[in-house]
């Protein structure tokens, strides 16, 4: 994916501080607008060029709904798979089986890697150790498949078919 | 272990000492002489709802002032220690993919937040320096994460003086309309903001020095970290 405009870029920067800001200060109060509006543009002229590389094309609306939609997928399958740590760690006889394992990931974008290795971890039972180029390595504590694509199909693959819409 | 048990001693009386003196003073008394004058006048004679902040601005901006110089100090102070006519950054390995698109996404949202508390001071508990030290923040985030970065240091020092010069200046044009060195112009003379006390345009001059405050200490925390970071190359 190319780099976008810069226009395109300073825009969709400015355009996500103002939110932040509109979340930080939790008013409508006109004078806190302008001054958001004025921050957010003078951040952003200094910001704007290590923020983002797509620019714009972040906001298309396929890729904020599937945004949307991730939260609460996300956050279901961290409530489960902290359930299943504490299985775990209450259970008798400790059934772990910790390991490293390698995946490979689909996705292309710098920020969807992040947001892949984040996911990975805040699940509880995995964690990235390391990522190179494609290559994910991730301890986790009971390896049901220790070959590249039977990890892959059960960390990775669940969280990439949003990431991938999201971020490419 | 002579030694230790001799210093262990010794801050036992010492302690003994302080507890002694301060049992004295009771817990949750009212005791404000100044402070209950602070309290009830803050409002009409600054316009700050943050009290905090129109004594460290307002009625004793001299020891802010002094505080802006001693952080100056302590900029120059390790800029002449550490200098070196060729200094770079040693560092070898650089972050993993997580670490350093992290970084990427923090930098602006951290920006912002640094200059949402300055810009609040006179509102929120905050101000130019928690504000600036945020900035500097974002800056060290990037030096850890990025093996090659550095501050544009033309900028970063220019910014620095002129911001430093601001302050005085503010201060220099309350000595001229109001009589003495740091009056609050924009509250007393001017009266702006009479009439929103609690939004953001109150609140006199605090929002203005804290402003240049959050930027001059932004600047050369940053300078500080620069420095420390860099070593020397022989050539």
């Amino acid at each position: 994916m190319g780099e976008a405009s810069k226009i395109s870029r300073y825009l969709y920067t400015v355009i996500v501080l103002f939110l932040i800001w509109l979340f930080l200060t939790a008013s409508l109060d006109p004078q806190e607008l302008g001054f958001g509006l004025l921050l957010s543009l003078i951040v952003g002229a200094f910001t704007y060029e290590i923020f983002t590389t797509n620019g714009l094309a972040n906001l298309h609306p396929k890729r904020i709904a599937y945004a949307i939609a991730y939260i609460p997928y996300f956050l279901w399958a961290m409530i489960m798979a902290n359930l299943d740590v504490a299985y775990r760690v209450l259970h008798p006889k400790r059934p772990i089986n910790p390991g490293i394992v390698e995946c490979r990931t689909v996705l292309k974008s710098d920020v969807g890697k992040l947001s892949l290795a984040n996911s990975i971890t805040l699940t509880p039972g995995t964690i990235t150790l390391d990522v190179d180029g494609d290559k994910y390595f991730i301890h986790w504590i009971d390896v049901k498949d220790d070959s590249v694509e039977g990890a892959s199909k059960s960390i990775t693959e669940p969280f990439e078919k949003f990431l991938k819409v999201i971020f490419g | 272990m002579l030694k230790r048990a001799l210093a262990i001693i010794t801050l036992l009386i010492i302690g003994y000492w302080l507890a002694q003196g301060l049992a004295g003073v009771p817990f949750g008394e009212d005791k404000m002489l100044v402070g209950q004058y602070y309290l009830d006048n803050v409002k009409q004679q600054t316009g700050a709802v943050n009290a905090v902040t129109a004594v460290v601005v307002n009625y004793r901006g001299f020891d802010t002032l002094g505080e802006v110089t001693v952080l100056f100090i302590a900029s120059t102070g390790v800029g002449a220690l550490l200098w070196r006519r060729k200094k770079e950054r040693t560092a070898k390995t650089e972050g993993s993919i997580v670490l350093t698109t992290g970084t990427r996404l923090l930098f602006p949202f951290v920006m912002l937040f640094g200059a949402y508390i300055f810009i609040h001071g006179h509102l929120t508990p905050g101000g130019g320096f928690p504000g600036g030290a945020t900035i500097a923040t974002a800056f060290l985030l990037l030096y850890l994460a990025f093996i090659t970065y550095e501050i544009p240091h033309r900028g970063f020092e220019v910014t620095e003086g002129l911001a430093g010069m601001s302050y005085v200046a503010v201060g220099l044009i309350g000595l001229a309309i109001g009589g003495y060195f740091l009056f609050d112009w924009i509250w007393q003379t001017w009266q702006f903001g009479w009439d929103n006390v609690g939004r953001l345009l109150s609140g006199g001059f605090i929002p203005i020095i804290y402003t240049i405050i959050g930027i001059k200490v932004g600047t050369e925390l940053s300078g500080i970290i620069d420095n420390m970071l860099k070593e020397e190359v022989s050539e």
